[in-house]
């Protein structure tokens, strides 16, 4: 952080400032003149917290491509079909037993094993080809997409959050003053906040695994250098088996929570899978960290533009990953290979 | 890694090649089709046969010559076919401006060459399969782009009744017309390709392919040659995507879709993306399997609908045991006969 | 449409000098791989860089060439600032190198390997149409495989000539174009006796007007093929001299030549 601001002083300043004035456009009232140019603050609040939310899931979904990108040079993407697969076996878990919180377990170890199996039996007989194996997986999300098609149709489903996280609750945030000098403070649905809260808490987790644990050093020693871990008598075999299982597990539990506050029919895999990609590609790939920031970037840019301009909320997206492949092609926290 | 065939030397004057009989007859049934097939194998199979080939085709020049996967050329194609509904006549008269062919097809062109160099200039910073993954996402950005976009691109409906111009009199979306085409099309973009790789640029190409540090070390703008690469394969792509419009009739957003993105990549893998001829071939063992799947498939008491299953399962298939297409075992199967020669004919054919 | 760079060029070289280092750098990391290495060649001279390996000598001729860019100092090449330039850029002003490991296009016979190094210092390196027989630069490749010997396996693709017929291929891409100025990465490492003799007689055989400096560990040819030496270690400029003073230097024989080369 501190080698950052002093390398890049001017870049620190402008990120200095967008950050105060996003914080200040949040927390304090609005003016008139204010409202008259850029809307009701209310919209401009449920954009942005709409935003930080779908950064939240954006960021379950691609903290696992990452990782596995990082740690095996492999471009799973097949990765979205893990996302759909898991939502559809979610719904199938939270119908059957009528528990939301049971389906994320059941979900996690059901996905978490598909992942075992595809890097047990396909990946590994492939290693270090990686256009074949990124061929594989494309093939596999070919399969697996008509596979789900088949069995669960193509309507829409939505799992129903538990009674506990239905409804608004009150954010600390204000909304609007009334005339009457009333404070209205803002609304939110309570299972985004939940799913906020629950992102968090797996980012820095993981954070926390990566940085202070030992398995957590063999995975960051093989990112950096997967020769040395091989040859320093770890079964490299073992570390692999286990990054991609928790990061098809992870993206299984993304599953239940995109089926939760969107929904879920085919496709939706391949716009998960993209969103992974335009997430690593500006955040960097293999970087957690990375992924935490390009998913934030993303998911409000998509919210924001949704809002103040409907029809090019996509170019958004495309021309952030343009800015940041055209002058910092290994994305914003990515190291230069 | 050599992913193209290693020829005779281009220093060789190569004017005059001896072409195998086999060419010959290719040409000869190929030629003589119309003759013989009905209007549904021309129009259907043998139509999108040489348009979803020369798409392909374009990423075969990428791919086995310059070593890039690029999933974009699918999105350029159909830049140039929105391009000819937007310059052209069509159904929503409303954005159709209805220009002459002769200015509407090059505009064309043109206009998706340059979106597909722009796309290229930021593929090749990055390399390998980080070039997959941004050319699919670029791809995806390019039909989210069109179904949101209602000014330019008429958004989830596109456009419709985007017919080929009337020229000499004749109605080129007839079945034979149209046959001969695309056939004539797909000819000569085969044949620039072939030309084109053993061309100083298409030589340099694969120099840069097998080793980009080198190639710099002799003189070589490696990164212009990347790009100007995307360029030449851009103006292949959207020759295949005005002929698709044509054969469609109507373009839609759907027509860049992810899917369909996929479906170029299989296309060439399927085929063999060592060879130019491959992306054909991938082409036409995919409008076969499109088109009679579903037949099979309820044969064997399955829905027709599980075409995708099977087109999947063979890619796999075919990524698992011959990474270099149907191509690739046809080469081993032929080196395999040439070993143990058939005793009658002495031949290998 | 297809001539090589006009010879009006190679008259303006023969005053000045071919290349100029002042205080170039290179850091990989914390790691200094060469610090402060100032060096001057005259054009035409002939240099043998010497040192043990790990020295910096190969990660000077990539600071040289720009395939790694310099983390500090200017490089100056036939008179011109060439420090930020990229690689290709720096090869077409008349700077050639060949590589350690050879760098070849496997999949490319001999013709065309050496073919693509002349069409890479000329004009039309993006020509669409196919070279005619008649085509100069044709002839040029031809000369060229000749004169390293290899006209026999003028159509044989690289991946199947020996060893050390690659190591010639290797010199025949330096010499395409008009070089000025050629950085020789051991060139004789892996040659077998009659190779290395073949090899002196084709560096001894080059034109008066082009300059090489060479990176060797073989003494015997180092001194013979070289003007002035220059001794590098840990990345820094040791000693520079004639070829008599080096080998008699008695501190360069304890740090080089003491340990099983004398």
């Amino acid at each position: 952080m501190q080698g950052f601001i002093q390398r890049n002083p001017v870049w620190s300043l402008l990120i200095a400032l967008v950050v105060a004035v996003l914080l200040w456009l949040v927390f304090a009232p609005w003016s008139d003149e204010l409202e008259e140019v850029l809307g009701r603050k209310r919209v401009f609040l449920n954009a942005i917290f709409g935003g930080i939310t779908l950064g939240a899931l954006y960021f379950l979904v691609a903290s696992g491509f990452t990782l596995i990108f990082g740690l095996m040079r492999n471009v799973n993407l097949a990765h979205g079909s893990l996302y759909l697969l898991g939502g559809y076996i979610g719904f199938e878990v939270s119908e059957w037993s009528g528990s939301w919180f049971l389906a994320f377990p059941v979900v996690f170890v059901i996905v978490a094993v598909v992942g075992l199996i595809l890097q047990n039996q396909v990946f590994r007989r492939m290693e270090g080809e990686e256009l074949r194996q990124t061929m594989v997986t494309i093939g596999l999300s070919v399969v697996i997409a008509d596979l789900m098609l088949w069995r669960w149709g193509g309507q829409s489903y939505t799992i129903y959050a538990p009674d506990m996280l239905f409804g608004p609750m009150t954010l600390p945030v204000i909304s609007s003053v009334r005339d009457s000098g009333e404070i209205v403070y803002l609304k939110y649905p309570a299972v985004r906040m939940a799913i906020l809260f629950a992102a968090i808490v797996i980012g820095v987790g993981m954070w926390l695994v990566l940085n202070k644990t030992r398995l957590g050093m063999l995975i960051r020693a093989g990112v950096d250098d997967r020769e040395m871990l091989a040859a320093s008598g770890v079964r490299i075999q073992y570390v692999f088996l286990a990054v991609f299982a928790f990061g098809a597990g992870l993206a299984g539990m993304a599953g239940i929570v995109g089926g939760t506050f969107q929904s879920l029919s085919p496709g939706e895999d391949t716009r998960f899978l993209l969103a992974s990609l335009v997430v690593v590609i500006v955040g960097g790939m293999g970087s957690i960290p990375g992924a935490a920031i390009g998913a934030l970037i993303i998911g409000l840019s998509e919210q924001l533009g949704l809002v103040y301009a409907p029809t090019y909320s996509v170019v958004f997206t495309f021309l952030i990953m343009a800015a940041v492949l055209a002058f910092r092609p290994q994305g914003l926290l990515g190291e230069r290979r | 890694m050599a992913l193209a065939e290693p020829r005779k030397s281009a220093v060789q004057p190569t004017w005059v090649e001896r072409i195998p009989a086999i060419w010959w007859a290719l040409l000869l049934v190929l030629l003589t089709m119309p003759a013989w097939a009905n209007d549904f194998i021309l129009f259907q199979v043998m139509g999108w046969t040489f348009v979803l080939g020369m798409i392909a085709l374009s990423l075969m020049f990428l791919a086995g010559y310059g070593g890039m996967v690029s999933l974009i050329q699918m999105s350029v194609a159909a830049m140039a076919g929105y391009m000819v509904a937007i310059f052209g006549a069509s159904g929503v008269g409303d954005i159709s401006m209805g220009l002459p062919w002769w200015l509407y097809i090059p505009i064309a062109i043109v206009i998706a060459a340059i979106f597909g160099t722009v796309v290229g200039a930021l593929a090749v910073r990055t390399e390998g399969i980080y070039t997959i993954m941004i050319t699919l996402a670029i791809a995806s950005a390019f039909f989210y782009f069109t179904r949101q976009n209602y000014t330019i691109f008429n958004g989830y409906s596109g456009f419709n009744l985007v017919v080929p111009p009337q020229l000499f009199g004749v109605d080129w979306r007839q079945p034979m017309p149209f046959y001969y085409l695309t056939l004539g099309c797909a000819g000569l973009c085969y044949g620039a390709v072939v030309y084109v790789s053993r061309a100083p640029f298409g030589l340099a190409l694969q120099g840069v392919r097998d080793n980009p540090r080198r190639m710099a070390a002799l003189g070589f703008n490696v990164t212009a040659h990347r790009v100007a690469s995307y360029t030449f394969a851009s103006v292949i792509a959207s020759i295949g995507g005005i002929l698709l419009v044509w054969q469609n009739a109507q373009i839609a957003p759907g027509t860049a879709g992810i899917p369909a993105v996929i479906d170029i990549l299989v296309i060439a893998v399927i085929g063999g993306i060592t060879r130019p001829i491959g992306p054909f071939i991938g082409a036409l063992i995919y409008v076969l399997l499109r088109t009679f799947s579903p037949d099979v498939l309820l044969a064997f008491g399955l829905s027709g609908e599980r075409f995708k299953l099977l087109v999947g399962l063979g890619f796999l298939a075919l990524v698992f045991f011959s990474p270099d297409g149907v191509l690739g075992l046809w080469e081993r199967w032929r080196a395999r006969r040439a070993r143990r020669r058939d005793p009658l004919t002495g031949g290998e054919e | 449409m297809t001539e090589t760079v006009p010879a009006g060029r190679l008259s303006s070289v023969s005053s000045g000098n071919a290349l100029e280092l002042r205080g170039v750098t290179k850091m990989f990391g914390a790691l200094a791989a060469i610090s402060d290495i100032t060096l001057t060649v005259r054009s035409g001279e002939r240099r043998a860089v010497l040192g043990s390996n790990g020295a910096g000598k190969t990660t000077l001729f990539n600071c040289v060439t720009g395939d790694f860019l310099p983390t500090g100092g200017t490089i100056r090449l036939f008179g011109e600032d060439v420090t930020r330039f990229p690689a290709y850029e720096r090869i077409r002003r008349g700077l050639r190198r060949t590589y350690q490991i050879s760098l070849l296009f496997n999949g490319l016979t001999v013709a065309d390997n050496v073919y693509l190094a002349c069409r890479g210092v000329s004009r039309g390196r993006f020509s669409f149409l196919r070279p005619r027989e008649s085509d100069a630069l044709i002839a040029r490749a031809d000369e060229l495989i000749a004169a390293v010997h290899l006209q026999d396996w003028r159509d044989i693709s690289v991946a199947n000539l020996s060893y050390g017929q690659q190591r010639q291929l290797e010199i025949a891409l330096a010499l395409a174009g008009a070089p000025r100025l050629i950085l020789f990465d051991e060139p004789a490492a892996g040659l077998s006796p009659t190779e290395r003799s073949e090899l002196i007689a084709i560096l001894q055989g080059l034109p008066g007007h082009i300059g090489y400096i060479i990176i060797e560990h073989d003494m015997d040819v180092a001194l013979r093929v070289a003007e002035s030496v220059t001794m590098m270690h840990n990345g820094t400029i040791f000693k520079e001299g004639t070829p008599e003073e080096i080998e008699n230097d008695q501190e360069v024989q304890e740090l080089y030549l003491g340990d099983g080369h004398a």
